[in-house]
Parts: C-alpha cells; sequence; structure tokens
C-alpha cells in the first residue's frame, strides 16, 4: 500500500503539480518566472556557489537525461569498461561540486542579514530537498557500484511505465533504500517545481547567444571614465587568468606526458625468463672478451715471445689479425717463398685498422680515410693520406720442440732457411727482443 | 706606483661598465625589462631553445646514468639494455640523442644571429665571450659523449680525433713536437682508447663539464639579464613588449612546441637510423675498423676540410677562428650590421654546404687525385 503510493501516487502528483502549476504560473504571474537573483545582495560566496552547482547539475540532469531517453546507446557505451569509469568519476564529480554549491548556498542564506530579508521558506525548502537529492545520488553511486551500467537496465522500464500510464511499481520495489528515496524525493521536487525558484530552469535566454553584445555608455564623463578604467582591469585580468589556465593547463599535460614516460623508467623491466638469459649471456660474453683481452696483455708483459699461429693456417690474401707486444693490432701473411710477412694493422694516419683482404695489386686498404698499403714493403700508395709505412714486425719460426729455426727481426735480416716440413708444421711467434 | 694603481681603476671602470651589479634587482630584471620588436625579433628565441634542449639534456642525462654502466666490458651491452628493455628507456636514450644534435644547432643559429645583430656591442663583451665558451663546452660534450655507447663509430671515431692531436706535432719545432703526444696520452689516460679513456670520458661528461657548464652559463645569463635585450637593428621600430609576462609565455609557448616535436621525433625515429648498423655493433678491438667512420654532423664543417687540405692550414684556420671568435666585440666594433650580416650568411652558408654536401664534395676531390 505504501509502495502503491510513493512509487504510483506521488509521481502523478508530481507530474500534475509541475504541468499544471507551471502553466498556471506562467499565465497569472509571468514576471515571476525568475531565479530572484540575489547577486547584488552578495556576490562573493555566491561565485562559489552558483558556478559549481550550476555546472555539476546540469552535467548529471544530462546523463540521467541520455541514460533514460536512450537505454540502448547509453547501454552499448557503457559496455566499455574505460568509458564507464571516465562516466562514473565525472560522475562522482559533479555531484561533490554540486555538494559544494548547495551547501554554500544554504550557508550564505543562513549567515547574511541582507539575504534572509528575501528569503522565502520554499528558498530554503528547494535547497534542502535539493541537498538531499544530490546526497542520495551520491549514495548511490558510492554504494551501489556503476549506477550508470545497470541504471539503464533496471529503472528505465519503472520509468517508462509511469510515462506510458501503465505504472508497474513490481520493477522498483526491491531496490535498494537509497535508490527508493532517489525516486521520492525526485517526485517531491518536481511537485514542488513550479511554486519555487526553480522555475528559471524553463526559461532559458537562448537569445543571449545570439543577440548583438551591448555597449554601456555613461553619460557622465567621470563615471565613464571609472568603467572603462574598470573594463581595461577587467579584461587585463581576464588574459591574465587565460594565460594561467593555458600555462597551468599545460603544464599539467605535459607532465602527464612525461611522467608517465620518466617515471617507468624506473620501473622493473618486463623481460621473459629467455630475455633474461639472453641478456646474461650477452653480458657474460663481453665480460669474457675483456677478460681474454687482458690476459692477452699479461702475457705479453711475462712472455719471452708469443704465439701467432701455426705456418699453415696462413694466407697470402687473407691476414690473420693477432695483437702485438704495444697491444697494437697487427696482421699476418704469407709471402710466395712460404716466409711470413708481419705488418702492424694500426693506420700510420690516424690509428684505425687496416683491412685484412688483400688486393689483386697485394695491398690492404684502410677504410677510414681510404689508404693503400703494400704487404711486401708496407709503403702507402701514391695519394693515400697516410705518409708513412706500415712497420714490419720481427717473427722467429718454432718446430714442434719449441727449437727456434728461422728468425727475423723488424729490420727485415733473416737468420736461418725454411723447409718443406717446417712449412706444414711450423709455428710463427713474435718475439719481445724485436719489439 | 701611481701608474699601476691606474691600471687597476682602468680595469675596474671596463668591469663596472661590463657587469652592472647595480642593476641587479627586480625592478630592472623584471619588470623594466622589454624586448625590442623588429624584423629580426625570431631571433630572440634562439638562446631560451638551447637553453630548453640543455635542460632536456641534462634530465635525460640524468637518467640514462641510472642504468648506464663505464666499462669497456659493460658500457655496450648497458646501452642495449636501456634501448631494448628498459622501460620508456629507448624514448629517454633517443631524446638525448636527439636533443644534443638540436642543442648544437640552436647554439650555432643563436651564435650567427647574435653576431648579425651586433649584440655582442659594448657593454656585452661578457656575454659574447661565455657564449663562445658555452659553444666549446658543448662541443665537448658532444665530443666525450660520442664515446660512451663504445661501440665500433663511437671508438674509432675518438681513435681518429686523438691521433689527430698528434699529428700537430710536425709542425712545433724542437722538444715541444712531442708536446701534442703527451697531450693525447694525457687525455687518453693510456697509449690506445681504452678503459682508462672511457672513465675520463664518462668523468668529464658527467660532472666536470656540467659544473663548468652550469658556472658560464650562470655568468652568461646573468649579463643579459643586466644588460637587457639589445637593440637587434640599425634603426629600431621603437615598439617593445614587456619581457614578463608576455615575451616569456611567448617563449614557453614555443618550448611547449618545441618539445613536443622532439618528443614525437624522439618516439617514432632512431637517431642511429641514419648510419649503417654494423658501426653500432660493439667494438671490436680485434677486428678492422668498419667503413664509413665518420664524427657526428656537427663536427663535419671541421672534419671534411681536415679530410681534404694539408693539416696545417687546418691548424691555422682552427687557431685563427677560436681566437677571432673569442675577439670578436674588438674586432668588428667599428663594423656595421650590414657587413656583420652578409659575414653570417657567409659563414651559414659555408656551415651548410660542408654539413649537407661534404660526402659529395669529398668524393669530387678525392676522384680528382
Amino acid at each position: 500500500m505504501f509502495d502503491q503510493f510513493m512509487f504510483v501516487g506521488l509521481p502523478y502528483v508530481a507530474l500534475f503539480s509541475f504541468i499544471v502549476g507551471s502553466i498556471v504560473r506562467y499565465r497569472c504571474r509571468q514576471f515571476s518566472y525568475s531565479s530572484l537573483s540575489t547577486q547584488f545582495l552578495e556576490d562573493r560566496w555566491l561565485a562559489w556557489a552558483s558556478f559549481p552547482w550550476h555546472v555539476g547539475i546540469l552535467i548529471i540532469l544530462m546523463g540521467h537525461l541520455v541514460a533514460f531517453a536512450m537505454p540502448g546507446l547509453w547501454s552499448s557505451l557503457m559496455s566499455v569498461p574505460l568509458f564507464l569509469l571516465v562516466v562514473e568519476a565525472i560522475g562522482v564529480l559533479c555531484s561533490f561540486l554540486c555538494l559544494m554549491g548547495l551547501i554554500i548556498l544554504l550557508v550564505r542564506r543562513f549567515v547574511d542579514a541582507k539575504l534572509q530579508a528575501v528569503t522565502s521558506y520554499l528558498d530554503i525548502i528547494a535547497l534542502i530537498i535539493l541537498l538531499f537529492q544530490v546526497c542520495s545520488g551520491l549514495s548511490i553511486a558510492l554504494m551501489h557500484r556503476w549506477g550508470a551500467a545497470w541504471a539503464p537496465g533496471a529503472l528505465g522500464p519503472y520509468l517508462h511505465s509511469i510515462f506510458l500510464l501503465k505504472p508497474d511499481v513490481s520493477l522498483v520495489v526491491d531496490m535498494p533504500v537509497f535508490v527508493k528515496l532517489h525516486i521520492m524525493s525526485a517526485c517531491v521536487l518536481i511537485m514542488f517545481f513550479p511554486f519555487t525558484r526553480l522555475v528559471h530552469a524553463l526559461s532559458l535566454p537562448f537569445q543571449y547567444f545570439v543577440r548583438a553584445p551591448q555597449k554601456v555608455v555613461w553619460t557622465n564623463t567621470r563615471a565613464q571614465a571609472r568603467f572603462e578604467k574598470k573594463e581595461k582591469y577587467e579584461h587585463e585580468r581576464r588574459l591574465f587568468l587565460k594565460a594561467a589556465v593555458g600555462v597551468g593547463s599545460s603544464i599539467i599535460l605535459l607532465s602527464l606526458g612525461t611522467l608517465d614516460k620518466f617515471l617507468s623508467y624506473f620501473l622493473k623491466q618486463d623481460t621473459t625468463n629467455s630475455e633474461q638469459s639472453h641478456i646474461l649471456a650477452k653480458k657474460l660474453q663481453h665480460l669474457k672478451q675483456s677478460a681474454a683481452e687482458r690476459e692477452l696483455e699479461l702475457e705479453r708483459m711475462r712472455q719471452s715471445s708469443i704465439f701467432v699461429a701455426n705456418l699453415s693456417e696462413l694466407s697470402r690474401d687473407r691476414g690473420k689479425y693477432f695483437i702485438d707486444y704495444l697491444m697494437r693490432p697487427a696482421l699476418a701473411f704469407i709471402d710466395e717463398e712460404g716466409y711470413p710477412i708481419l705488418l702492424s694493422a694500426k693506420c700510420t694516419h690516424l690509428g684505425c685498422t687496416v683491412g685484412q683482404n688483400v688486393d689483386k695489386d697485394g695491398r690492404i686498404l684502410c677504410p677510414c680515410h681510404i689508404s693503400y698499403f703494400s704487404i711486401k714493403t708496407g709503403e702507402p700508395s701514391e695519394g693515400s693520406p697516410a705518409k708513412e709505412p706500415l712497420p714490419h714486425l720481427g717473427w722467429e719460426i718454432r718446430d714442434g720442440q719449441g727449437n727456434i729455426l728461422v728468425e727475423q727481426d723488424s729490420a727485415g735480416s733473416r737468420k736461418g732457411t725454411l723447409d718443406e716440413a717446417l712449412k706444414n708444421n711450423g709455428k710463427l711467434y713474435i718475439a719481445k727482443r724485436f719489439s | 706606483m701611481e701608474d699601476k694603481k691606474n691600471k687597476f681603476q682602468i680595469f675596474l671602470e671596463f668591469m663596472r661598465e661590463r657587469l652592472p651589479l647595480q642593476k641587479m634587482n627586480f625592478e630592472t630584471m623584471v619588470q623594466k625589462k622589454e624586448v625590442p620588436i623588429h624584423r629580426m625579433s625570431w631571433a630572440y628565441y634562439l638562446g631560451g631553445l638551447t637553453l630548453l634542449f640543455f635542460i632536456i639534456q641534462l634530465v635525460t642525462g640524468t637518467l640514462l646514468l641510472f642504468y648506464y654502466q663505464s666499462t669497456v666490458s659493460d658500457a655496450y651491452v648497458s646501452v642495449e639494455f636501456i634501448t631494448l628493455y628498459v622501460k620508456s628507456g629507448f624514448l629517454i636514450r633517443n631524446l638525448h640523442t636527439w636533443s644534443s644534435s638540436c642543442m648544437i644547432f640552436c647554439l650555432l643559429a643563436h651564435m650567427i644571429t647574435t653576431f648579425a645583430m651586433k649584440a655582442f656591442d659594448r657593454p656585452r663583451e661578457i656575454t659574447w665571450i661565455t657564449g663562445v665558451l658555452l659553444l666549446m663546452l658543448t662541443f665537448a660534450f658532444g665530443f666525450t659523449g660520442y664515446l660512451l655507447p663504445w661501440h665500433q663509430i663511437a671508438v674509432n671515431a675518438t681513435k681518429v680525433v686523438l691521433q689527430s692531436i698528434e699529428m700537430v706535432g710536425q709542425y712545433l719545432p724542437g722538444s715541444l713536437s712531442t708536446f701534442p703526444t703527451y697531450l693525447k696520452e694525457l687525455i687518453q689516460g693510456e697509449t690506445s682508447v681504452g678503459q682508462a679513456t672511457l672513465s675520463r670520458f664518462t668523468a668529464l661528461h658527467v660532472v666536470i663539464l656540467p659544473l663548468l657548464f652550469f658556472g658560464v652559463l650562470g655568468l652568461h645569463l646573468l649579463s643579459v639579464q643586466l644588460h637587457g635585450m639589445s637593440q637587434g637593428v640599425d634603426k629600431p621600430t621603437g615598439k617593445k613588449e614587456k619581457f614578463f609576462p608576455i615575451f616569456i609565455i611567448k617563449d614557453f609557448w614555443v618550448w611547449g612546441c618545441v618539445f613536443l616535436g622532439v618528443f614525437i621525433l624522439a618516439q617514432c625515429l632512431p637517431f642511429e637510423s641514419f648510419s649503417a648498423y654494423p658501426l653500432f655493433e660493439a667494438y671490436n678491438s680485434l677486428g678492422s675498423t668498419p667503413d664509413g667512420i665518420k664524427p657526428e654532423w656537427y663536427f663535419y664543417f671541421i672534419y671534411y676540410p681536415l679530410e681534404m687540405l694539408p693539416f696545417w692550414v687546418i691548424m691555422i684556420g682552427q687557431v685563427v677562428a677560436g681566437v677571432g671568435l673569442i675577439l670578436t666585440p674588438w674586432i668588428f666594433k667599428h663594423t656595421s650590421r650590414k657587413v656583420l650580416g652578409m659575414i653570417a650568411w657567409l659563414v651559414t652558408a659555408y656551415l651548410v654546404i660542408i654539413t649537407v654536401f661534404g660526402p659529395q664534395i669529398y668524393e669530387v676531390v678525392k676522384g680528382a687525385h
């Protein structure tokens, strides 16, 4: 019985009151169709109340309207999680704006003497109903989450049943108490609507947007000067505010865009197991390479001669790289008779490492500045940027037992001769005494 | 005695005019500062842009330091790790490389325009000289930073530059001729480019150069603020705008647009995509130097002449240019802005041609041999 009254009787009473009351008031007391602005009585608090209240409530009403007028479209939009999240967030944010506005509006009615003179009971009642309405809406949003998604399906049919004059109470009786309260107070609000200042919502001043701008001109020159000064000040203030908003919002955008990148830079890397092992293997390989170089260095400090290659490995058209006693790159070739040629591979121009491939004229190339060097003499060819020859290195050839059988110093004077057996199993060394 | 005192006083007078510290107050530096409006006004943004890029370098460089390891075995791997695995590490590194090039570009443009506008004229000599020092420091930044990734082109290009220091020796008399070799090894820290060099370059790039840069930049900005903007043209239009807040907001607007551009560039286009990959492999001390070892584009203006002309020409040219840059306020004291503009155009033309067409010119000259 109570539900029947609240969800069938009350809505129709409210609608009747709304329609008839609005029409009667418009026809009989047209000039009372106003928000009865109190701006000239008190404007400092009003700015902090009226603006947030109107922004918040207009956005929320728009949401309610679209959700219940086009439930299909709305539901399909709300099925995208991100979209739902954004809509809910905007809704809650707007509720807080409304709440802030209403509380300030209410408080200023009570504390300002000038306002109390013009305040009627209906004003207070309207504010309290609105406050109740916002609070119940906010409670639903916070306690029964994702209302934007479930409300059109759950409450839409009830609203439709009211407007189609086939009221169906069963659609709402099982709703949570805050939802019921929200519906009831909405009805009360609609009922009181035509008798309060809320009627200004029906008189939208659309012509403000299209009419020509008005210029205020004072006939009193002093007043006009004061007015212009104030206008100029206001203009500059607006410019400053615009700039501040521009700079502020660009700083926020910049921070959002870059901080996201900069903060994630410090997060743990999400690497797969195989990636991690790949990284580790690579690190290890480089460490081994460094270790090998250090060993070469140590060897060169301690050993009086160092193994370069087996004579049989060397070729005439492709040099073998090795490191000389001064830790510089060098190349080993072989000549027609089978004797080794050891050349420094550090270009005498600017110190690049000379390539290992021998061209048809018996030359090797430094790729940095295109210098050709003859491998036989080490001399750079005509027109090369390098002017000095690549120096020859001294060497010695040992047999399997380690006896030195042939040797040549860096100036090129040779001791001993090479036989066929040695060509196949001789071992080539560089020696400290030649460097 | 009398004479000495006078000289000291002359020096004091000189400094008083160049560093008018009595103007160091809120009124002159903020409230009254104005920026002239004329056809060259755009040039007033270039210094600020250079500063923006320096700030980007500072921030991204600090971030890179969190992952970079400056040892010959780890440097390459750590840089690769930043690029491939650290979240937005690719962006940070790419931003660092792109912005370094942009910084040098703006710095050169800033220098050429201030030259053409005769902004170095009395009493702004200190601004100019500190500016030249900043240019040299920035080149030093570029040179030291180039080695840190320890890939083929980095190490080999560093080797080439250091070796060319040694080549100066042949033109010096007597025992002086070993000095360049000594200098080279002082920079290298050992007989060839290795761990010692990498450690030194890291210390320079990350600590010493930034500290020096802060000091010189402080003096540069202070003297800019003290003297205000220079007139810039022979016939001032008389139109001016307030530095604060009008110019500064425009400046920030330009910064915003440019940052957006560099950010997008860094996100979309790896700086290394302009060179062949083998150059970015890990440095291999045992292999041959790969083809195409080149310094960064901003060294082309000295690199290609070095390739094509006798070394002593470059040496003399370098000394003349260096001294000329420092002494510009006195050399061009009585030169009109028209002539300065012409010189600026010539310098610009040289820089643009050698940087854009350097490789082609090199081919032509080498082909003629």
